[in-house]
């Protein structure tokens, strides 16, 4: 029982909301894409390509938005502190996450007994999350290619040129499918193999007591279960 | 030029018993074929006539690596119909599938039209280059030794069938053969006379009777813009648009009504064929609108699903249609992971499952470890801190 505290400073509402608009895009955008691979039922196809185009719209947005406002709002700059500074400082490298990538990856290894210091976001974690931004602008550029009404601009047309045709663009698409799908199996079991505070925080908004840390130095300076 | 009576090309149509309101007819689809709008008929009608008078415009039917099947394609341009008059204008002075002349006379009569030029060319086939050349011996020689000349004389080749455009299917993996397209082959050999690619396997005989009349009579020779070529050479009014765009089972489609198997209810009730592989969405031609066979029907009209023969690539190696497409009952194509052929799903349910199961054992060590009540203890600095000697 040591894992921090998680209050609402960490992920402030705006956040709250695009994590969920994300979620529910990418497992319409998922489910639709399984249904264009692949109609495994019958009777689908118009609202399974119409879902498909409509949150991958949502899902752009949604990202574009995350992004700016990245710049503008405050969070926390680590779990068990309510002191905040410009969200975007938390995604990128931090003082705090100096050092730190092999002893995060020698604790998942069970190499390392103790639970590895940190800023926000661990140094993998902010790996992983940073890579979702190219990641979801190349599925866009990907799913683009596709959609009948853009397919014969330039910039796609040569895009499709680039990997070869709209066949081999479709098969980078439905692999890129199964990039996210395994991101998210990942990102969903490690936010919760250790109990469910995150989860409570990121979908319902509701703080969790826990340890308490020190901003400055992120080290463990109270709170419950010191 | 608008279109009058003229009394040659009436006699010309007549002793083929079509009527001028056919021809007229013909001309509109013809022109809808160029991509320009059908009020452009007259002005193909006028040309086409123009050309009546005027002296044929040599050309010469190349054949390389070819089945003949784009050959027997034009040949069923059979019945009189005006296509063949369009054919008529040309004055084919090669063809070796169905020339008359034979041996050194043939070659002779080539050699001669090569050392001319200004003829057009229309190539059927691969350009084989497998075994220094000798995969296609004509008139004794590699074959790929003529060829930069007679590509290089010509005032336009036309790479009829996909084979021509960028190997086909005789390019197909592992390519023996050497066989690549016209284009990559003037490219090596720094050869700048356009090429008109006309993919398909065979090629649609209404595409070449189309091209004829751009590069002969509507000024392509001239200014080529006139072609409108996408990136692959390829007419766009002709390869524009997907198969999909246009299929006549598009509605079934879209309703979520599917073939899964042939010999179902679904499939005699002409439900959409994209669950047994159509690739008519990844398949840019329009033969759903020009069709086949004397505009009778086409490949997915008849039931089969598309096999994607007019996809073409023509500058990369295993763009050709078969390695694009095949399996053809499949959605996607197969992909090599080293030796291994698999599909798209297999790889991507695979990885799917190992990274689940490698998280479900790592939840087992997590369980073990004790960690999954709140995490290890924190550590009371960083190792490197640590290792330092002590933290700030
Ligand atoms: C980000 C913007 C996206 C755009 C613009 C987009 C667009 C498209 C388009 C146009 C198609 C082809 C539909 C058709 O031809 O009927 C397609 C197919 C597909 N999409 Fe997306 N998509 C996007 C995101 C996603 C995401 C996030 C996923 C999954 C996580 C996904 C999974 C798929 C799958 C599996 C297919 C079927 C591919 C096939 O097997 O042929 N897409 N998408
Ligand atoms: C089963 C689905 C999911 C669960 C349970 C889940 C859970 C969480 C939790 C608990 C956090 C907070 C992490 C922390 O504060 O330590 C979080 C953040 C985040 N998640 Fe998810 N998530 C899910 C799906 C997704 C998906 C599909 C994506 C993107 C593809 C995604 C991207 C992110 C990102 C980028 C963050 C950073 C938070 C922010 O935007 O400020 N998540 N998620
Ligand atoms: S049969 Fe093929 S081209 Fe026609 S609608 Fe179905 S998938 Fe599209
Ligand atoms: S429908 Fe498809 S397989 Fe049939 S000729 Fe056209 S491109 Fe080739």
């Amino acid at each position: 029982m040591a894992h921090p505290a998680h209050y609402r400073e960490a992920h402030p509402m705006v956040f709250v909301l695009t994590h969920w608009i994300n979620l529910i895009s990418m497992v319409s955008l998922a489910f639709s894409g399984f249904y264009i691979h692949y109609p495994f039922f019958s009777g689908f196809m118009g609202v399974a390509r119409g879902m498909h185009f409509f949150f991958m719209y949502v899902l752009v947005v949604n990202l574009t938005f995350r992004i700016i406002a990245a710049f503008f709002v405050k969070s926390a700059v680590v779990n068990g502190s309510r002191q905040q500074d410009t969200d975007i400082k938390n995604w990128l490298p931090q003082e705090a996450n100096r050092g730190q990538m092999i002893p995060w990856l020698k604790y998942y290894l069970f190499l390392k007994k103790d639970h590895p210091l940190g800023a926000k976001y661990g140094v993998l974690q902010k790996i992983a999350y940073i890579a979702t931004v190219p990641l979801t602008y190349v599925m866009m550029w990907t799913g683009f290619s596709l959609y009948g009404p853009y397919m014969n601009h330039p910039w796609f047309e040569s895009s499709l040129a680039l990997v070869g045709g709209p066949m081999n663009m479709r098969i980078i698409h439905y692999f890129m499918m199964w990039v996210f799908i395994i991101f998210t199996a990942i990102h969903a079991y490690l936010a919760n193999v250790e109990g469910f505070a995150p989860s409570r925080l990121i979908f319902a908004w509701k703080e969790s007591e826990g340890l308490e840390f020190d901003p400055k130095t992120g080290k463990v300076v109270g709170g419950k279960g010191h | 030029m608008a279109y009058e009576e003229n009394g040659a090309l009436q006699s010309l149509l007549a002793a083929r018993g079509v009527t001028r309101r056919d021809f007229l007819k013909w001309c509109g689809s013809t022109a809808a074929l160029l991509g320009m709008a059908e009020s452009f008929a007259p002005q193909i009608a006028a040309a086409v006539e123009g050309a009546v008078l005027q002296p044929q415009a040599p050309a010469l039917w190349i054949n390389g690596g070819a089945c003949t099947g784009c050959t027997e394609s034009m040949a069923q341009v059979d019945t009189p119909d005006v296509a063949t008059i369009v054919l008529d204008l040309l004055s084919v002075n090669y063809f070796e599938t169905i020339m008359m002349a034979q041996g050194e006379d043939a070659e002779a009569a080539k050699a001669d039209l090569v050392a001319k030029g200004g003829y057009v060319c229309i190539y059927e086939g691969t350009v084989m280059t497998g075994f220094e050349g000798n995969a296609l011996r004509v008139a004794g020689k590699p074959q790929v030794e003529e060829l930069p000349e007679v590509f290089e004389n010509a005032a336009a080749i036309v790479a009829v069938g996909s084979c021509a455009v960028d190997g086909g299917w005789v390019a197909a993996n592992p390519n023996p053969a050497g066989g690549i397209g016209v284009l990559e082959f003037c490219k090596e050999h720094n050869i700048e006379t356009p090429v008109v690619n006309l993919p398909t396997c065979p090629v649609n005989p209404e595409w070449v009777v189309a091209m004829v009349i751009d590069v002969l009579y509507l000024g392509a020779l001239e200014d080529l813009s006139v072609l409108d070529l996408d990136e692959f050479n390829r007419p766009k009014g002709i390869f524009g648009q997907t198969i999909h765009d246009n299929c006549s089972r598009r509605g079934h489609f879209e309703n979520g009504e599917f073939v899964t198997e042939f010999g179902s209810v679904e499939e005699a009730k002409g439900y959409c064929l994209y669950a047994v592989g159509c690739k008519g969405p990844q398949t840019f031609t329009n033969c759903p609108i020009v069709r086949w066979n004397g505009r009778a029907s086409w490949c997915v009209e008849s039931g089969a699903p598309c096999i994607g023969c007019g996809s073409a690539n023509p500058l990369e190696a295993g763009g050709n249609w078969v390695d694009v497409n095949a399996p053809f009952l499949n959605r996607h194509r197969d992909i090599h992971v080293g030796d291994w052929v698999t599909q798209p799903t297999v790889v991507g349910a695979a990885v799917g499952a190992a990274a689940v199961a490698a998280l479900a054992v790592h939840g087992v060590g997590m369980k073990a470890a004790g960690r999954m009540d709140g995490g290890a203890p924190y550590e009371e600095m960083k190792e490197r801190d640590a290792k330092k000697g002590g933290g700030k």
